[in-house]
């Protein structure tokens, strides 16, 4: 199993850097390809000059190689449009991205597991349906509908700030400084969060309503072990494998609603500076968005597909 | 036996195509009309009890601007519009020169906004269909050739697919449309979104087809249609590819809330239809300034479409959570 | 047996409940008039020393030198950490001293001979001579450089000289007669030259206080010196300790300790000034939208209002009337001035202005509002949204609905429709969505094209357009700082730039009649002069302009004596007479 486990591993690793690879490559290509109208002009600085400083009117291919050469040694090149080093950009937003992103799953996974466990146990009753109910609606709402509605509480309600980053100003505690962010974070959050927490509990529901029908599970509430603890110890294993198996695709997920989140609600993280360098044509920032996004989102199915592995051995035969 | 859920959605559903197709009908207005005077005007709901507590034939209280810059208006008590039925082409509609019908309001120039929902439905759920089909072909031809071919072109054709579903769908089309010049015009804008999004949806039913393929491939019928000397392609479109018609169907309800959602995304950070086009995308980025959304909230109307219809394909499709697997043929 | 509710489930249900509630309270408490606050709007309160502001910017500037950055946020960053030789007072419209105590002018109005003031350091001490003067303009003229800020300080194409017979006395001689003056080196910030010399010679003038210079080598003679400049967040300027300027009561200026300036969206700046999380916006005038919850704030006490009198910047519709794009099928509609003037004449200006800006503007027919005193005269055309009279215009222009569709096609059958270049999401996009509207009724089809600003400005440079429907702010009020808009030769004549010579007849007489407002120097004359100018434009009509916005300005309640100017940054022009409520 230690043999096969290993080979698992390095076969999924491949596949990361194989996907970070060709994702970033195809972006710098496919953006390469659009019509250049020039369509970021910097005020009466000539672009021209520009360009060329920065390499961006060689040859396809020359382009590429030397790119890619760069790219090795962990030069991502300058932002034509904020004329700032890429990498230093993308460090900067994709803190905020994964701040975004974390604090979604887990807010995801506290509110959906435990929802899902509880609709799962129960028989076919009000709360239960209402909470069904809840969940595929609110899978129905994206999270463009899911950010609009929640700005129009903050709009209307003032409690939490319509959108945009926390500013805060030198000498704030830290506690006053989190609690700040917080403010800030939570409807961004919330908004990716839900339709997660949706799926969750859907799949979480199902999977603890077909283990109560398993053999060894009747048999134990047959020997009178107390139905919650036989509910909650057998959740909990079953839990860790329902997030396990689609917390890949949860991170895909959260990273594409992240991107509509971070424009409707002005959090201005990877997703939004990838949509204004798109905009401008930004060709090195597209392709440094890009492979930062896809370093994020091949992490997260690499360790999801171990952490898979190591529960279910089953597993290391799929490719 | 369909569960009652299923049925549920599939009468939405239709109450969607019909309402759809029918939306110049159904409007009570032009949707491109400007209506002076009456910018951020809020909904007006049909009365058949007036203030005295007589009935009438269904009307509307006309809608008086009092307070421009701060956005106030009132019901004028004393006039009665009566609603006129199936005139000027219309289902409903109220008589020239009184004051119009806002169902669901009016918008920052005056305009209907139901009456814009409507025809937005009609580009945005036009361009979702449409894309759906172009990618369930295009899906169904590739994975039914990999499927049939196997050996190398097979494992090369799913490894691009694998990557391709695995990357969250929105960046591949807002790459592959960002490749496009951004100005087009509205019927432009249709097909190259129909094209972008076809394009980043095949890989989604390729893979399925091309499982059942590859089974389907392997039985008795197929060897005996091929022994009898029936050409590959006529047993592949004939034989095969109709077994994975339970599947495309399935499919097809997965790719049109992705779609739907796609569209509106795509529109609303503006790659996708620009004003004054209807679509819904369109109409929540209007509605999202949020110094507005608080005074007009009625503008999320567009929202409420696209939560019913996505609803609804949820329903049809048995509940599959739209978050999917990625071996993408369990549903 | 029904399973005990899982904990956490309970815990969820407890704090949903609880903050329902207090949703519902805090809306309760929300029902009636709102209290407002002991202090009222007076803005009588004396100024004092100490404070801080913060205010929020639509955009960074790239660079720290304004020689070299021309953009508005580099204006801004020169306003509060640079000074000027003499300055414009933008609320009077009058030429003060300021680096120049006093000035005497030469019979032939060709030289200003400019005592300097003394005793003024830079803000890192070293003491401001004549040879930085002599320094500043060197650099500004200097080839290499190609400086946008030089383009707009010369005078008929040539530069101003210098020179710097002692320390304290700088003499500018006008290569020919100019009446503004002095006016014209308002703009000109005077660099330190024990900073910026070796780079000047050296020739790397173009990259010296760049984005990644360190705040410590960079000075000026302005109220504040930048401390920090964080890409993507903010900047931040404290006050220059060596500032040379005193109010009236002799109280040494500027009165705020610190001004942080915040990068942020138009959108979300309105809602953090609001919200109370900002003080000030640069961009100080809030939109027609977004005025009810303004005064909701207002009411509250949290915001003050003022009103900033009429805009002196409108936006327009220019045509294309360039030789080049006459091969264009749209071109034949618009050379023709009857079309031009039918377009303005179908128009409902009190419709945009009720649509789109709610009732808070006026309608206007040429370049100068109201707002610009002494030079606005109120031309007018000779058709004011009179369709009758439109029609007949467009059938002089040989236009008629020939097939019965609605659109009006010319004799050959080609369809009367052009397109307009416009910026997408934005008050101009909803006006010209409006124009659109009413054009159609009028049988003239248009095609709006939303494009962001690079874009828009891409195309315009390559001549690229039918229409643009776009607007640009300029400090200048007088005409002749504007040349480049009213020359023929200029390069913001947007319907036909650069012209090498003038290719219409009016456009000859408006150069002939600027060229002799700009040499004359009574100033009836000079205002009779411009009054023609203007006529002549409302009879051509290139461009068409509808409305001019009623300007009102918003600031939170911490702002102590403001000084609001018509143009952009209308509070930020004067940042050392800004202070805030202890």
């Amino acid at each position: 199993m230690r043999s096969g486990f290993r080979r698992y591993l390095f076969r999924r690793v491949g596949f990361a850097l194989l996907l970070i690879f060709a994702v970033s490559s195809a972006s710098l290509l496919l953006a390469r390809l659009a019509p250049s109208d020039d369509v970021f002009a910097v005020d009466r600085v000539i672009l021209a000059a520009e360009r060329h400083r920065l390499g961006l009117d060689k040859p396809l291919l020359e382009q590429y190689l030397d790119w890619l050469g760069r790219t090795l040694r962990f030069d991502f090149g300058e932002s034509l449009r904020f004329r700032r080093p890429v990498a230093e950009l993308i460090r900067e937003r994709a803190g905020r991205t994964a701040l975004l992103g974390f604090s979604a799953l887990a807010l995801a996974t506290l509110v959906g597991i435990p929802l899902g466990v509880f609709t799962g146990s129960r028989p076919s009753g009000l709360l239960t349906s209402t909470v069904r109910l809840a969940s595929i609606v609110v899978l129905s709402m994206p999270s463009l509908v899911t950010s609009l509605v929640l700005l129009l509480l903050a709009a209307r309600t003032g409690w939490f700030p319509a959108g945009g980053l926390p500013t805060i100003s030198d000498g704030t505690g830290t506690l006053h400084s989190i609690f700040i962010v917080g403010r800030y974070l939570f409807l961004p959050a919330l908004a990716l969060a839900l339709p997660m927490a949706a799926a969750l509990e859907r799949l979480q529901s199902r999977a603890i309503r077909e283990s109560l029908t398993e053999p060894c599970i009747v048999a134990a509430l047959a020997r009178g072990v107390p139905r919650q603890r036989v509910i909650w110890r057998h959740a909990f294993r079953l839990g860790l494998k329902t997030v396990l198996a689609i917390y890949g695709i949860m991170i895909g997920t959260a990273l594409g609603g992240s991107f509509v989140v971070e424009i409707v609600m002005a959090w201005r993280g990877l997703g939004d500076l990838m949509y204004q360098a798109l905009q401008s044509r930004d060709l090195y920032l597209v392709a440094g968005c890009a492979a930062a996004g896809s370093c994020g989102l091949a992490f997260g199915i690499l360790l999801s597909d171990v952490a898979l592995a190591a529960i279910d051995p089953r597993v290391e035969d799929v490719v | 036996m369909i569960s009652w859920t299923a049925r549920a959605g599939l009468v939405g559903l239709s109450i969607v195509v019909i309402v759809t197709a029918a939306a110049h009908f159904i409007a009570p207005h032009d949707p491109a009309r400007q209506f002076p005077d009456l910018a951020f005007a809020p909904p007006m709901l049909p009365r058949v009890l007036d203030d005295a507590g007589h009935l009438h034939r269904p009307f509307i209280y006309p809608i008086r601007l009092v307070d421009r810059l701060e956005h106030r208006f009132v019901e004028d008590r004393s006039a009665r519009v009566t609603l006129e039925w199936l005139t000027s082409g219309r289902l409903v509609t109220t008589p020239e020169g009184s004051s119009p019908w806002l169902l669901l309001g009016a918008d920052a120039l005056g305009r209907d906004v139901f009456a814009r929902m409507l025809r937005g439905a009609q580009m945005s759920l036009g361009v979702s269909v449409v894309a759906a089909a172009l990618a369930l072909t295009l899906g169904a031809l590739l994975g039914a050739l990999a499927g049939f071919v196997g050996g190398k072109w097979d494992a090369a054709l799913m490894r691009l697919a694998d990557f391709v579903v695995v990357l969250p769908i929105i960046y591949v089309v807002i790459v592959l449309r960002a490749t496009m010049p951004l100005v087009l015009s509205a019927s432009q804008v249709f097909w190259t979104m129909t094209v972008v999004l076809g394009v980043a949806g095949w890989p989604f039913p390729a893979r399925g087809v091309r499982a059942v393929i590859a089974l389907e491939r392997k039985k008795e019928y197929a060897e005996a249609a091929h022994a009898m000397g029936a050409g590959w392609f006529r047993i592949l479109l004939r034989h095969l590819l109709p077994a994975a018609q339970g599947f495309l169907a399935v499919q097809a309800t997965l790719l049109l809330p992705m779609f739907i959602l796609a569209e509106a995304t795509l529109s609303y950070v503006g790659f996708g239809f620009a004003e004054p086009t209807p679509s819904w995308g369109v109409m929540l980025h209007e509605a999202a300034e949020a110094g507005v959304l608080s005074e007009a909230p009625w503008l999320l109307a567009p929202a409420a479409g696209i939560v019913i219809s996505v609803l609804c394909l949820q329903l049809v499709s048995g509940g599959s959570t739209p978050v999917g697997q990625r071996d993408g043929v369990t549903p | 047996m029904a399973g005990k509710l899982p904990k956490s489930l309970a815990v969820i249900a407890i704090v949903l409940a609880i903050g329902l509630a207090t949703y519902f309270a805090r809306r309760a408490a929300k029902i009636g008039p709102a209290t407002a606050p002991s202090s009222g709007t007076a803005a009588a309160t004396t100024p004092v020393r100490g404070g801080e502001l913060l205010a929020s910017l639509r955009a960074e500037p790239v660079t720290h030198n304004r020689y070299v950055d021309y953009s508005a946020p580099g204006e801004v960053l020169a306003l509060l950490t640079h000074a000027t030789l003499v300055r414009v007072d933008r609320t009077t419209d009058t030429l003060e001293p300021w680096l120049a105590e006093s000035w005497t002018e030469s019979p032939d109005h060709l030289a200003y001979t400019l005592k300097l003031r003394q005793g003024v350091l830079f803000s890192d001490g070293t003491p401001f001579t004549s040879a930085d003067v002599l320094f500043s303009f060197r650099a500004l003229y200097d080839p290499r450089i190609k400086s946008p800020l030089a383009t707009d300080t010369l005078v008929n194409g040539k530069p101003l000289h210098i020179e710097a017979p002692d320390p304290a006395t700088v003499i500018v001689r006008l290569p020919s007669l100019f009446a503004p003056g002095l006016r014209l080196v308002d703009g000109v910030p005077i660099l330190p030259r024990h900073r910026l010399e070796r780079a000047l010679t050296e020739g790397t003038f173009n990259d010296a206080w760049s984005a990644t210079t360190p705040v410590t080598e960079i000075a000026g003679l302005g109220p504040f010196v930048l401390v920090e400049h964080k890409s993507g967040e903010r900047l931040v300027v404290a006050r220059n300790p060596h500032y040379w300027r005193k109010d009236a009561a002799g109280v040494a200026l500027p009165y705020l300790d610190k001004l942080t300036v915040v990068f942020a969206s138009q959108a979300s700046e309105a809602l953090k000034l609001q919200a109370g999380e900002i003080d000030l916006m640069t961009n100080a005038d809030i939109r027609s939208d977004d005025y009810a919850a303004f005064k909701r704030a207002a009411d509250q006490g949290r915001v003050r209002l003022i009103d900033g009198g009429l805009g002196l910047d409108p936006n327009l519709l220019w045509f294309n009337l360039t030789a080049v794009h006459a091969k264009e099928p749209a071109s034949r509609l618009f050379q023709q001035k009857a079309f031009r003037q039918a377009v303005s004449c179908v128009v409902d200006r009190q419709a945009i202005v009720n649509t789109v800006y709610l009732g808070a503007a006026v309608p206007i027919y040429g370049p100068v509002t109201p707002a610009n005193r002494t030079w606005f005269a109120d031309v007018r055309p000779a058709c004011e949204h009179d369709p009758i009279r439109a029609r007949e215009l467009l059938t002089a222009a040989g236009l008629a609905d020939r097939n019965g569709d609605g659109i009006l096609e010319d004799a050959s059958g080609k369809t009367a429709r052009f397109s307009i270049l416009t910026q997408a999401e934005s008050i101009r996009a909803r006006v010209v969505a409006v124009l659109q509207e009413q054009l159609r009724q009028a049988g003239i089809a248009v095609d709006i094209v939303p494009l962001d600003q690079g874009a828009l400005f891409a195309r315009f440079a390559k001549g690229d357009f039918d229409a643009i429907y776009y607007g640009i702010q300029s400090s200048a009020i007088d005409p002749a700082l504007s040349p480049g808009f009213w020359l023929s030769s200029g390069d913001y004549h947007f319907w036909n730039r650069n012209q090498k010579a003038p290719a219409t007849d009016w456009e000859r007489r408006i150069d002939d009649l600027m060229r002799q407002q700009a040499e004359t120097f009574n100033v009836e004359e000079r205002r009779r002069l411009f009054t023609e100018v203007q006529r002549i434009f409302v009879e051509e009509m290139p461009a068409i302009y509808f409305v001019t916005p009623k300007v009102t300005l918003a600031v939170s309640a911490r702002v102590v004596n403001p000084q609001p100017a018509p143009q952009i940054p209308q509070l930020l022009w004067s940042a050392d007479s800004l202070a805030t409520r202890r």
